[in-house]
């Protein structure tokens, strides 16, 4: 075991040798054979990460390693150098989830059901569809297109406009001002 | 990112690297800007008169000796720790030149004390320390830098504090061979006072000088552009 290992160490430092040489091929062989390696003990360690934080943190030591490739000494083992730079960058993110966390506020009853006041927000208030289709109907023609198309057809501003033949901007102004001239109608009538 | 895909892009920008020499050859490379320059600055400045008898005084060449073998253990470890996978142990290296050192002057201390009573550990302003060290240790200190940040900013308060020990130490060293202040408590407080001082805002200065997030900002940067 013990001898499978250190060949393997020595065929990654003479990867990793190749690699500050220039040689691409090699560099691509060895952060191939790390990578999964790498996953391994990201995964081992932060057994609470998504899949892509645990990608992000793979990531991270990847170009760790590539950013300070000049430290390591071809005389010395490959491993131990690859082992020191993930432990301290496992280290620093999970420095960094901490510092992150300690500004999230953790709620276990958020007012999220109806009967709840906080969830009931005041453009719930008014509910008389009746009422809306008049104000609608009494809209000027430019406005009552622009509501139709966009809020009641649901299309986006592209086809509304080319439903009308007006530009995108008229029709941004016109829903504004339809929007506007409800709100006064509907507030007057209740 | 796709993690394949960076591998790739990482190989496309992948240049030959020096790979860095071991940490006791940068310390003589870096000894080798650092004394010149405190030699230069000595000879301008103009040595102290006493410098050819003071040679002779066993006790002022333990503290000269033990200052710059503060300096350079200081220096190797500063050097070590930026090489992931070095034995920790290193950051150790000074601690038995720095006892060396602080012992040497506490025993003066003590020995004023015994010939002089209260009053030769009488303390006096010398402001003129602070500044003539930071003059002696500016170049060492940069070159440190410079040479630091070649590394792995794993430890980056430790490695800052080690490299600002090795500047204030040769610092140190290099001030009192112009400097006429011998007296043990006077060379404690004010002299081995400002290498501290400057040791810790060293410590301080470690995150902005060496950090992960500027030497990976350009890989990253370099690896997304192409």
């Amino acid at each position: 075991m013990a001898m499978k290992r250190q060949r393997d160490d020595h065929a990654l430092a003479k990867l990793m040798q190749a690699a500050q040489g220039g040689d691409t091929q090699a560099y691509v062989l060895l952060l191939k054979e790390i990578t999964p390696r790498l996953r391994q003990i990201v995964r081992g360690q932060h057994r609470f990460l998504k899949i892509e934080d645990i990608e992000d943190l793979v990531q991270d030591i990847l170009l760790s390693l590539h950013a300070v490739r000049a430290t390591y000494d071809p005389r010395r083992p490959f491993m131990p150098w690859l082992m020191a730079i993930t432990r301290h960058r496992l280290a620093d993110a999970a420095r960094r989830y901490t510092r992150r966390t300690a500004h999230e506020l953790q709620a276990e009853n958020l007012p999220v059901t109806f009967s709840d006041g906080g969830a009931n927000m005041d453009t719930d208030g008014y509910r008389d569809p009746e009422a809306l289709r008049h104000a609608i109907r009494d809209l000027p023609a430019g406005q009552r297109d622009a509501i139709e198309l966009l809020k009641l057809r649901e299309m986006s501003l592209k086809e509304a406009a080319a439903a009308s033949g007006t530009s995108i901007g008229a029709l941004k102004v016109s829903v504004h001002r339809a929007i506007a001239t409800l709100r006064k109608t509907l507030i007057k009538e209740s | 990112m796709d993690t394949e895909k960076l591998i790739e892009r990482l190989a496309e920008v992948v240049e030959p690297v020096r790979p860095l020499p071991r940490p006791w050859i940068r310390t003589a490379a870096w000894l080798l800007v650092a004394i010149p320059y405190i030699a230069l600055v000595v000879f301008v400045v103009s040595p102290r008169g006493d410098l050819i008898s003071k040679a002779s005084e066993w006790r002022y060449v333990v503290e000269q000796l033990a200052a710059l073998a503060t300096g350079i253990t200081a220096a190797t470890a500063a050097f070590a720790m930026v090489i992931p996978g070095y034995d920790r142990k290193f950051l150790f290296l000074p601690v038995l030149p720095l006892a060396i050192w602080l012992g040497s002057l506490g025993d003066g201390c003590v020995e004023d004390w015994i010939h002089f009573g209260p009053d030769g550990l009488s303390l006096q302003p010398d402001w003129f320390c602070f500044p003539a060290i930071v003059l002696v240790g500016a170049v060492p200190a940069i070159a440190m830098a410079v040479m630091l940040r070649r590394g792995a900013p794993l430890t980056p308060h430790i490695t800052c504090a080690l490299g600002g020990l090795a500047a204030a130490g040769l610092g140190n060293f290099g001030l009192r061979l112009f400097h006429s202040q011998d007296v043990s408590v006077m060379v404690l407080v004010w002299q081995v006072g400002t290498v501290f001082i400057l040791t810790a805002m060293a410590a301080w200065a470690g995150q902005y000088l060496l950090n992960w997030r500027s030497i990976i900002g350009t890989n990253r940067r370099s690896a997304l552009i192409r």
